[in-house]
């Protein structure tokens, strides 16, 4: 792995959007971690890896504001986390 | 301990409900080849893994298989959404619609066997160091279960409004 740049495939910042932004870079970092679980001393991958995390705090706080992430990332003034659509309904894809 | 993201990993979204192709697909749900048995598998090796690498693979992929367990959810429901009772009966799915479909009882059941077997363990356990955690996680399954109370008392509540299974007088006459 040597210096990989995430190239955002999607954009957009409706809440469906924002899902798809977000759904695409926790890819990208899923597949590092998994690459770093069994490499994990590789400098490169790494590097890759903290300009995803960087890159993914933006999409977050974006997309939190439209429906949390997590139960931690409600930031609404309303408890928006049992609102729909839901993960698996088309709606949100 | 996990947290749940509010997104699948992977979009689904299906056009065309198709019971023959839920009732094909169904098996990677729970089958023994599916992602839950996956999952559980994985994140079960870890405890007497010796290497650091391989233990956080089997986390991490053992993690990532409860998010295919969430998309293969989404691909069966979605495929199986719009079905009325006639169209499902006399399919394969008819059975795993008369499984899952009828309302929290069964998810609530569960919690109670699970708490049991806590039960059962705390009685066969004298290493206090166990017992400890053990109790905690049966104290948790008799919050689920408060919970789940909670949740049969808003599904009775909303019992008269249309589409809901579970004893829903328009459907068992
Ligand atoms: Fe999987």
């Amino acid at each position: 792995m040597t210096n990989r740049r995430f190239a955002p495939a999607f954009s957009g910042n409706d809440q469906a959007s924002l899902t798809r932004r977000l759904q695409a870079i926790d890819f990208a970092i899923q597949d590092t971690v998994l690459y770093l679980d069994a490499y994990p001393d590789d400098a490169d991958a790494l590097d890759y890896y903290r300009s995803l995390i960087e890159a993914r705090a933006g999409l977050l706080a974006a997309r939190s504001k439209e429906m949390p992430l997590t139960v931690y990332d409600n930031t609404g003034t309303d408890w928006d986390w049992v609102k729909a659509p839901w993960p698996w309904q088309p709606e949100a894809n | 301990m996990w947290t749940y993201d509010r997104k699948l990993q992977y979009p689904v979204k299906i056009k065309t409900p198709n019971h023959n192709l839920a009732s094909i697909i169904i098996s990677q749900l729970g089958g023994p080849d599916g992602e839950l048995a996956a999952s559980m598998r994985y994140l079960n090796q870890r405890y007497s893994m010796p290497y650091g690498e391989v233990t956080g693979i089997l986390t991490d992929v053992g993690t990532e298989e409860l998010a295919h367990l969430e998309m293969v959810g989404a691909i069966l429901y979605q495929l199986t959404r719009d079905l009325s009772p006639d169209e499902i009966a006399g399919t394969p799915f008819a059975t795993y619609f008369v499984d899952h479909t009828v309302g929290v009882y069964p998810v609530s059941a569960s919690g109670q066997k699970a708490r049991v077997t806590y039960d059962n363990i705390i009685r066969l356990c004298d290493d206090p160091d166990v017992l400890d955690p053990i109790r905690y996680l049966r104290e948790r399954e008799i919050v689920h279960y408060q919970r789940f109370g909670d949740a049969l008392r808003i599904a009775t509540d909303h019992m008269n409004e249309k589409n809901f299974y579970a004893i829903n007088p328009s459907y068992d006459q």
